[in-house]
């Protein structure tokens, strides 16, 4: 046995388990965005629905929220209509009570329709689109600075990338270099007042985050390995990286609602 | 030497220096203005701790927001009016999360004379002030400068807007010996008849219109608020109680600036007579600031007959 060779092996039979479990914890999460769909009808249902899957492998496997400012993983819901969604997951994995669901937006409840640092297991306040990818690019610069393990795994929409800011802190983070900053797109081919490609076309997006120097990454983003692939492949790179997850299934197969302000 | 330093922005650069060899985790975030703001300074020394994210205001304050999240100090340096196109930035991602960024903006009311409306910056006390957990501070000098900068960078843990212009700041405090603190006023000279209360460089005009006044027999108190928000409620109810009358100046509209803050106090806990000196249009270019608050009337020819006249109302109905 060459030296090294039980390290893939391992990895592959972690991995097994960890789509079961990721499989299994999606479903009982997007029961629990129906729990809170049903009590709240101005919560994003459809939003949420779309990147259920992406926030179940993130949360799961891969952030890691223990740990100094800098050497722990932090993870920004930039798409923050999409709170049921990290709700639905975070009560999955016990960091927040199943019963604190049905309460979703009351008066009193941490459970905001946009989330909040005041609920210790968001790690940054969102619902103004294109700021949490800045915050983002901020966080992963002072980590990188203080020589820390941290990573920035950053959710963005597709329809969210209108916003000039994006551009902004694209640009700026390929300035950086940071790898340590991995943003998945959520494309799901709507945005608030319908299809993305006829308020304004986006089918170049990909396109213009690896001219301004990200890798760019593509997954099926309602299926958990390849997502993960994607994500294992993101570990490695030398620039920041995007992964385009394609989500638009995740609505046509279950016919959601589309539920608007 | 630094103390012999008359120019806001030169002040600035020095002082940001001194604060990046106290603090190791002061970071310096500026938008393609490292020189005009002397940000740069700090750059030259902490290459790794100073971040121009090119001409992005928006991102610049987001950014900012992401380093404070992950330990870091930042200090925002750009001009005002550009960082108020972050208005939105700052009130969601800065205020709304309490994160302890700081924003120093140069270029504020008219000391961009040259340039003219669009970089004269005369609404952003209003729009910084208006935040729920924003601190709002406008040194009158470079000593201010010299005496808040520090403590609000390293000791104060909310988000700060410090206000400053390029570079005229006539002498306003520097006999005086006080320390900065967060809610305090400061007495620049006594007088029982008529009170001026504001913040910046206008100051100066206020204590030439008050020596002025003196000639004519009316006795003027001249008060520095440096900090508009928190805002000393003590010493402005004090001041309507014992003087009874005063003339709030500012360098910015008085529309929602120092002259309405002061007003929110005495209207609600001891109603006196008011005047508001200040701007209530958008700037122009001219050859000098002189010339700007002049034309706007916010000279010391200004000042002098609004405190006139609220004397005389006074006086008419006493």
């Amino acid at each position: 046995m060459v030296k090294g060779d039980a390290k893939p092996i391992l990895k592959i039979l972690s991995l097994e388990k960890d789509v079961e479990t990721i499989e299994k914890l999606s479903k009982a999460a997007y029961e629990n965005l129906l729990v809170m769909y049903k009590q709240d009808k101005h919560t994003h249902l459809r939003s949420s629905q779309t990147c259920l899957k992406i926030l179940s492998v993130l949360m799961t496997r891969y952030v890691n929220r223990n740990g100094s400012e800098v050497d722990r993983d932090w993870f920004i819901l930039s798409k923050g209509h999409a709170a049921p969604a990290l709700y639905a997951v975070l009560a999955e994995l016990g960091s927040i009570p199943k019963s604190e669901l049905a309460k979703i937006n009351t008066i009193g409840s941490l459970l905001q329709n946009h989330p909040e640092i005041s609920m210790p297991s968001v790690d940054v306040s969102t619902g103004s689109l294109g700021q949490g990818l800045s915050i983002g690019v901020g966080i992963a610069a002072w980590i990188k600075k203080a020589g820390g393990r941290g990573r920035v795994y950053v959710v963005v929409g597709d329809g969210e990338q209108d916003e000039g800011i994006v551009w902004e802190a694209i640009t700026h983070a390929a300035a950086l270099k940071l790898n340590n900053l991995i943003v998945i797109v959520d494309w799901n081919g709507f945005q608030l007042d319908g299809d993305t490609e006829e308020i304004k076309p986006k089918s170049y997006l990909p396109l213009v985050w690896k001219i301004v120097g990200w890798k760019v990454l593509w997954a099926n983003g309602v299926d958990v390995v390849s997502l993960i692939t994607a994500l294992e492949e993101a570990m490695d790179s030398d620039k920041p990286v995007v992964i385009f997850a394609q989500t638009r299934n995740a609505v046509e197969s279950s016919g959601a609602i589309n539920n608007a302000h | 030497m630094l103390t012999s330093i008359k120019s806001f922005r030169d002040a600035l650069g020095e002082l940001l220096v001194e604060i990046g060899e106290e603090d190791q985790n002061v970071a310096v975030v500026t938008a393609d203005v490292g020189k005009s703001t002397r940000a740069i300074k700090f750059g030259e020394i902490f290459k790794d701790r100073y971040f121009n994210v090119g001409i992005s205001e928006q991102h610049m304050i987001t950014f900012a927001a992401g380093l404070a999240r992950a330990g870091a100090k930042p200090v925002v340096v750009a001009f005002a009016a550009f960082i108020m196109r972050a208005w939105e930035q700052i009130r969601n991602s800065v205020a709304r999360m309490n994160l302890n960024v700081k924003i120093v903006a140069t270029h504020a009311g008219y000391s961009d004379f040259a340039d003219g409306s669009s970089h004269q910056m005369l609404e952003d006390i209003a729009l910084m002030r208006v935040l729920p957990n924003m601190n709002v501070v406008v040194p009158a000098d470079v000593g201010d400068l010299r005496r808040c900068l520090k403590r609000i960078v390293v000791e104060v843990k909310n988000p700060t807007y410090v206000r400053i212009g390029r570079d005229y700041s006539p002498p306003v405090t520097e006999d005086m010996d006080y320390r900065c603190e967060l809610g305090k006023a400061y007495v620049l000279r006594e007088g029982h008849d008529v009170a001026i209360m504001g913040s910046g460089p206008i100051l100066y005009e206020a204590l030439q219109a008050a020596k002025e006044l003196e000639k004519m027999g009316i006795s003027v108190a001249v008060v520095n608020v440096l900090s508009v928000k928190p805002i000393d409620r003590e010493a402005i109810v004090k001041i309507a109680k014992s003087v009874g009358r005063i003339v709030t100046v500012e360098e910015h509209m008085v529309f929602g600036g120092v002259g309405s803050a002061i007003a929110e106090v005495v209207a609600q806990e001891y109603p006196v007579p008011m005047k508001m000196i200040g701007a209530t249009t958008f700037g122009r270019s001219a050859r000098s600031q002189q010339e700007l608050l002049e034309f706007f009337g916010l000279d010391r020819k200004a000042i002098v007959k609004a405190c006139l006249e609220v004397v005389k109302n006074r006086d008419r109905n006493a």
